[in-house]
């Protein structure tokens, strides 16, 4: 299961389909490309769900098939967000 | 009075006494110096600047370049910039005095001036919207800053763009415009009547000469002027001049990497960014030709009309 981290301490700014973060917590700024501004917002959209469950509702997010490589693409970009604080494991 | 009223004896006397008053911008700073090369480029550059008695005036930044103490004012001669009696440079050989002067006061302004989101990038001004060039070093950005400021551009700054955290808008800090290399002769070339000084040599950045920045944008210098643009040049050999939208997300990660300030301000530093990119439209620009990029420029100037 996977959490977006509380947004208190965090400030998003989308322009089209990027955005920034700011994580007041760690003082860092991130670029999400468009998969992933798209991906972290279905998880913020959808706290309880699985990784799983993250790639079938980005797929419908984004209107394209769901594969076995959008569910590779899913689990590295998770791993990332998580690594940089933007997602906690629950 | 205007440093150009001080007749060079009487500038010199005070520089190397209780020091001159000096107003750049929104900073005011008392200067001493006892190197003849401070007072020449002062002279020089410097002579539409409101100058007043450092013993009269509160002062923002209390600065010096001067011999030091030891050998080194003799033999291969050296000079050291100070800030508040600190050094935060290594010296440098004496015919640098001037160069350090500039870039001391950059750093002045960079670590101080925190009511500012201070960016690293040049910022001219037409019709009241101000183009913000963020670029890396050899991108030809100051090259393309002097050719628009010879052309009816406002300079604002060549080096520090300054946004206002309270109102966005950006502050003009008008000085010298400094060239380096090429750039030295392309500019001689572009407007030979411009007063461009004596280069100094062998700089960490290479040969390294001033231009006096224009009169008008000096007088102007306490009004800020709205974001209209950010524009990121690349000088490159017989590329005709093209403007590409840039993504706002990067250009953003871009200025916040480039800012000097950005971390030391924390959320305000990105509110105030994204309200900036918010606000601005951002392109690559990519140019052969200095003539050619100016009246690129000129016509975005043009199709945004006066506002």
């Amino acid at each position: 299961m996977t959490l977006a981290s509380p947004p208190p301490s965090r400030l998003i700014k989308n322009w089209g389909d990027e955005a920034v973060v700011y994580d007041a917590a760690s003082g860092d700024t991130h670029y999400l490309k468009p998969l992933t501004r798209a991906l972290y917002q279905t998880c913020r959209d959808h706290p309880g769900y699985t990784s799983t469950g993250i790639a079938t509702a980005l797929a419908k997010r984004l209107g394209v098939d769901e594969t076995p490589q959008l569910h590779e693409l899913t689990e590295e970009t998770l791993t990332s967000l998580r690594k940089i604080g933007l997602l906690e494991s629950a | 009075m205007k440093l150009l009223q001080l007749p060079p004896t009487e500038l010199r006397r005070q520089l190397a006494g209780d020091g001159i008053w000096l107003r750049t911008g929104p900073f005011s700073l008392k200067l001493q110096s006892r190197v003849p090369f401070v007072a020449e480029g002062l002279s020089e550059l410097y002579g539409q600047f409101e100058v007043r008695s450092a013993r009269e005036a509160f002062a923002d930044f209390h600065v010096a370049v001067d011999p030091p103490a030891n050998l080194r004012r003799w033999v291969r001669p050296q000079v050291n910039f100070s800030f508040d009696g600190m050094r935060p440079f290594k010296p440098l050989p004496r015919d640098q005095a001037f160069p350090m002067l500039e870039w001391g006061l950059n750093w002045c302004v960079s670590t101080q001036a925190h009511q500012y989101l201070i960016i690293h990038a040049a910022v001219v001004e037409k019709n009241g919207l101000a183009a913000i060039l963020p670029a890396p070093p050899g991108s030809g950005k100051s090259t393309l800053t002097a050719g628009l400021v010879l052309s009816g551009w406002r300079l604002l700054s060549d080096e520090l763009t300054l946004i206002d955290r309270k109102s966005g808008l950006i502050q003009p800090l008008p000085r010298p415009v400094s060239l380096k290399n090429q750039s030295i002769d392309v500019i001689r070339q572009f407007s030979p009547e411009t007063y461009i000084n004596r280069p100094s040599h062998d700089t960490v950045k290479g040969t390294v000469a001033h231009m006096r920045p224009p009169r008008d944008s000096v007088l102007r210098q306490h009004e800020p002027a709205r974001p209209g643009w950010v524009i990121f040049p690349q000088w490159e050999a017989d590329a005709p001049a093209t403007l590409t939208p840039r993504s706002q997300a990067q250009t953003f990660m871009f200025l916040a990497q480039n800012a000097f300030n950005y971390s030391h301000l924390g959320a305000d530093g990105f509110r105030v960014g994204t309200a900036l990119v918010d606000q601005t439209a951002c392109y690559d620009f990519r140019y052969g030709q200095l003539s050619e990029a100016v009246a690129t420029f000129d016509r975005l100037a043009d199709d945004a009309g006066p506002i």
